[in-house]
């Protein structure tokens, strides 16, 4: 009988979607095996997650709040994190794949001399867990199995569905001993780009561009139809490289790999390296003039025709569905 | 400054996986193998520190079978301004998990010291992206992930690293581990003098008995490789003008596939 503790991962004050998706994929397991669902949360002052993390599955909800933990320090969370999984011994810790469970999880991992496994899509129990992940881009899955009492697993934002079951959680409280002397890599001021856009990694739109667009001037084509979605705006390599946009959103190999509900390629050939940061989007609509472009092979729904038409009649079209 | 920079090589991007059903093991006899591109990030972050302040010493470590890696510590690091390289060949690594590699990298760098220790984000082969930030735990150093930018003074670093929706910068004494990303400089390509010179520089091998430790055990395993869910065909939405194929796009996407 796993139980299954869950990190719930809160950046200035706010909690990461994929933490709810971490519950119900955890809820999931336990309903099946037996065991808990338990959040871990570690707070500054005001960010309650109680009542949420019950209505997506959890038992038990462990917070942990102190000033330090208004600002990510992988030092402080990475001792927080060992008090609680050495106190309360879960099976499996997940940990949202997102810049701060990237950073956190191999750090906990060592520490605790445990096995680690990141960037899983499928979570199953066979006599153990069993996670599924993307290896070599996509072009084919891994399952791993694990030998270790603790088992941390980074969870791909957007690979599991959040299910609200309406349950309550019941709260306690951690009191982790901290040695703040013990964190040298402090992080020293936070820059927020552009406000109010959403984060690509996040997203559950994608819209992106590529060199189909023939010029910088032209990202807004891209941006326009990104925000009639709802949608973060991403871009290929070539236009990357090019310096038309910004390499934030670059979406692919030695970029971002995203995993969206919609993504749509305008003007994107398809090069493999592309392919790897997206092809396990679950819908892929395609744009492109060449209707023998390599991008129409892992497309949904392909238009093949003039993008400079076609994306601003989409925007327009999108914008009434959507009302 | 003594820096070390660790490699892996992995099969190229455009490598072809042909997997009809389940499968224990990959067939890699066909792969063309190649430095990890983020790794080489690390390599050219690590030459022009040497190369700014006109000193220093810069050490390419790596983990697998030399007769494969020699190669691409020649043409990737050697050429490019690395000045030696150390390799930890052990078959017994053969199928070592990623916190095992970084017990295996630990030695080594625990035996040679280093002020500043960089890795790429991560290998584009098991894409886990564990391996320099579990390296840094085991050594006891702070870390920075993900860097895109790196300020380097005489005993500390200032770094910026991009999360959602921003950047956070953050300062770290030295000895650090940093993991590097794209933006944080344009690797060179290797000369071919330089290719020739950097066969004379000299590569180190040593298995795990020779740095002391015992073969660290792997506490995961790969069950097997499956491959991907197949896709089905594309439905390509074709319609008298641009306007009136784009609202039929719209309407499947709300209607069919439900993501409006």
């Amino acid at each position: 009988m796993p139980n299954i503790a869950v990190f719930i991962e809160q950046r200035a004050g706010q909690i990461k979607t994929v933490s709810w998706q971490m519950l119900s994929a955890a809820r999931a397991l336990v309903d099946q095996q037996g065991g808990e669902v338990w959040g871990v949360h570690l707070h500054a002052a005001g960010c309650q997650v109680q009542d949420q993390a019950g209505q997506h599955g959890a038992h038990k909800v462990f917070t942990a709040e102190a000033p330090a933990f208004a600002t990510y320090d992988s030092e402080l969370w990475t001792q927080a994190l060992a008090a609680f999984t050495r106190e309360h011994k879960p099976d499996v810790l997940l940990i949202g794949s997102t810049a701060m469970g990237k950073d956190l999880a191999p750090r906990l991992a060592a520490r605790l001399d445990c096995a680690c496994v990141s960037d899983a899509v499928g979570l199953s129990w066979d006599g153990g867990l069993v996670v599924k992940r993307p290896v070599f881009a996509g072009k084919c899955f891994a399952e791993v199995t694990s030998t270790a009492p603790l088992t941390v697993v980074g969870i791909r934002p957007n690979a599991f569905a959040q299910e609200a079951v309406g349950g309550t959680a019941e709260a306690l409280a951690l009191t982790p001993a901290l040695d703040a002397a013990a964190a040298r890599a402090r992080v020293t001021s936070e820059e927020t780009g552009s406000a109010g856009k959403v984060s690509l990694t996040e997203a559950e739109v994608v819209v992106s561009g590529g060199r189909g667009i023939k010029g910088p001037e032209n990202y807004v084509l891209i941006e326009q139809l990104a925000e009639a979605f709802g949608a973060a705006a991403g871009a290929s390599r070539a236009i990357v490289d090019a310096g038309w946009v910004d390499y934030s959103h670059q979406v692919g190999q030695t970029g971002k790999t995203v995993a969206p509900n919609l993504y749509v390629a305008c003007g994107i050939s398809g090069a493999i390296q592309h392919l790897a940061g997206m092809s396990s989007s679950k819908c892929i609509v395609a744009i492109n003039k060449d209707e023998n472009a390599p991008i129409f092979k892992v497309a949904d729904y392909g238009i093949a025709g003039d993008l400079f038409q076609i994306v601003p009649a989409l925007t327009e079209a999108v914008k009434e569905l959507r009302g | 400054m003594k820096i070390a920079v660790c490699v892996k090589q992995v099969p190229d991007s455009e490598t072809r996986i042909n997997l009809s059903g389940p499968a224990a093991a990959l067939d890699s006899s066909s792969f063309t193998m190649i430095i990890n591109p983020y790794d080489q990030f690390a390599v050219e972050e690590a030459v022009k520190i040497k190369e700014a302040r006109g000193a220093g010493e810069v050490t390419a470590v790596t983990v697998g079978a030399q007769a494969r890696v020699r190669e691409m510590l020649k043409k990737d690091c050697l050429a490019v301004g690395c000045d030696k390289a150390v390799v930890v060949d052990d078959p017994a690594l053969a199928n070592a998990d990623p916190l095992a590699v970084a017990k295996v990298l630990a030695a080594v760098l625990r035996r040679d010291q280093y002020d500043l220790v960089l890795f790429g984000i991560k290998a584009i082969d098991d894409d886990a992206s564990q391996v320099g930030v579990m390296t840094a735990e085991l050594l006891g150093l702070p870390h920075v992930g993900y860097i895109g930018a790196l300020e380097l003074g005489q005993t500390t670093l200032t770094a910026r690293r991009e999360v959602e929706g921003g950047v956070e910068v953050v300062t770290s004494p030295l000895p650090c581990v940093l993991t590097c990303g794209k933006g944080l400089n344009e690797p060179r390509l290797p000369s071919l003098p330089n290719i020739m010179k950097a066969g004379m520089k000299p590569v180190e091998v040593v298995d795990c008995a020779a740095l002391g430790v015992a073969v660290p055990a792997s506490h995961t395993a790969v069950k097997q490789y499956t491959p991907p869910p197949p896709r089905g065909a594309c439905t390509m939405i074709t319609a008298d003008t641009p306007a009136e194929a784009a609202r039929a796009l719209a309407r499947k996407l709300r209607d069919e596939a439900k993501v409006i």
